[in-house]
């Protein structure tokens, strides 16, 4: 299986070391957004600016039922970061065989496509500050 | 008077013309010829080309035939998008039939999802059905739906059974009698020329003060660069199943009419043709 020529994208953020060389992200407070709201229609309209996409997001990673718990659940990944992407860092994380399957889920209800990117399920799904994603390798919710 | 019905029909009904051409370089034991077909606009590639691979396969070697894919001048084709999507996207303004390189060898890795099977589209279907309803009723309506009705969903697709598939559909596009419509919008507008797969967001089909938004209204805020301006020139298409709708339309009308049996708007944006 190749190796990842890239950095491994996602930092820690209380203080585990994942893989990767990036320095793990303050913190880890949630900024008290209680929900994902959007904007009203009639807001000031703004062209996304392009330092969006290299913004991260904070992702927290949770088990189902005898799935591994990662030791580190909470990640900053960058918004572009697909589930792919996400499945194979939790995979090689958990030490898992690249053959095995892993199955993520948003709201314990749905999984996204592997192209899905993290950033689009954060903007839609996220609430207080985070993205919750439940991993499994089984399908827990069809 | 046309019944709002009668846009479900036309909807479910509607197809492209493609031929489809085998790839010159793969290796056949006698000529291929091209196959026509007509494709259903809202199913997907892998779903409708059995007969597309048997097709080619009669004048391949067994060895020779692995995944088999789908290109467009050069463009793998995503089997995970519907088939209305990708040829409004790519080639709406384009003379018919829709031509497209039917491949068996050299699978990009990089731009396509596998697809080994008839389980992996109703495993994607689903996941998108299960997607929209998230963002229009909290999941409640798919989750308060037995396992049976899923498949009905699934079948009706699968069969082209249009009234299979919306009588359990007509249930996803209710909303609670004091709500004008749904809690969000399910929605992706897509463009070939940007870097980002598509632009997905929350967007309320009502306004604060109770008006109907309209499209023009979710393009100011979501993409306000698809909308011509006042005095400019028109450099935009903005297609939902081959037509541009008026961006005075509600989108909670679109959104009961004009999705994708995923439950999904699927928007292209494509540049305004010069005749």
């Amino acid at each position: 299986m190749a190796e990842v020529e890239e950095q491994l994208p996602l930092s820690p953020q209380d203080g585990g070391r994942g893989e990767c060389g990036e320095e793990p992200s303050d913190g880890g407070a949630a900024v008290g957004v209680a929900e994902a709201v959007p904007p009203s229609a009639g807001s000031p309209v703004t062209e996304e600016p392009a330092e969006d996409t290299k913004k991260k997001i904070d992702v927290l990673l949770k088990a189902v039922g005898d799935t591994p718990i990662m030791k580190t659940k909470k990640w900053s990944v960058e918004r572009t970061r697909t589930i792919q992407g996400l499945v194979d860092f939790i995979k090689k994380f958990l030490k898992l065989v690249a053959s095995e399957q892993l199955f993520i889920y948003v709201n314990q209800s749905f999984a996204p496509s592997p192209d899905q990117e993290v950033g689009t399920l954060y903007e839609c799904f996220g609430s207080d500050g985070k993205l919750v994603l439940h991993y499994c390798k089984s399908q827990a919710w069809g | 008077m046309t019944d709002d019905k009668d846009v479900l029909r036309d909807v479910w009904f509607g197809r492209i013309p493609t031929c489809f051409t085998l790839y010159q370089d793969e290796i056949t034991e006698r000529e291929a010829e091209p196959y026509y077909l007509l494709l259903p606009r809202i199913s997907y590639l892998t779903l409708v080309t059995d007969k597309v691979k048997k097709h080619f396969q009669k004048v391949m070697r067994q060895e020779d035939v692995t995944e088999i894919w789908f290109e467009y001048e050069g463009t793998p084709l995503k089997w995970h998008f519907p088939i209305g999507l990708l040829f409004d996207l790519h080639a709406s303004n384009t003379a018919l039939p829709w031509n497209i390189t039917v491949h068996f060898k050299n699978f990009p890795e990089k731009d396509l999802l596998h697809c080994t099977s008839k389980d992996v589209i109703e495993a994607h279907f689903m996941a998108c059905v299960k997607e929209a309803d998230a963002l229009k009723h909290k999941s409640q309506v798919i989750n308060e739906m037995q396992k049976k009705d899923h498949k009905q969903l699934w079948m009706g697709l699968q069969n082209d059974k249009f009234d299979q598939f919306w009588a359990i559909n007509r249930k996803l596009m209710e909303y609670p009698p004091e709500d004008s419509g749904f809690r969000y919008i399910p929605f992706r507008i897509y463009q070939v020329t940007t870097e980002r797969p598509f632009i997905q967001k929350l967007f309320r089909p009502v306004a604060t003060n109770g008006q109907l938004n309209t499209l023009g209204d979710l393009l100011k805020e979501v993409y306000p660069a698809a909308i011509t301006p006042e005095d400019g020139e028109k450099k935009n298409q903005v297609m939902v199943h081959g037509i541009e709708p008026m961006l005075e339309t509600p989108v909670q009308w679109l959104s009961e009419h004009m999705s994708y049996p995923d439950n999904f708007l699927h928007i292209s944006i494509i540049p305004q043709p010069t005749d």
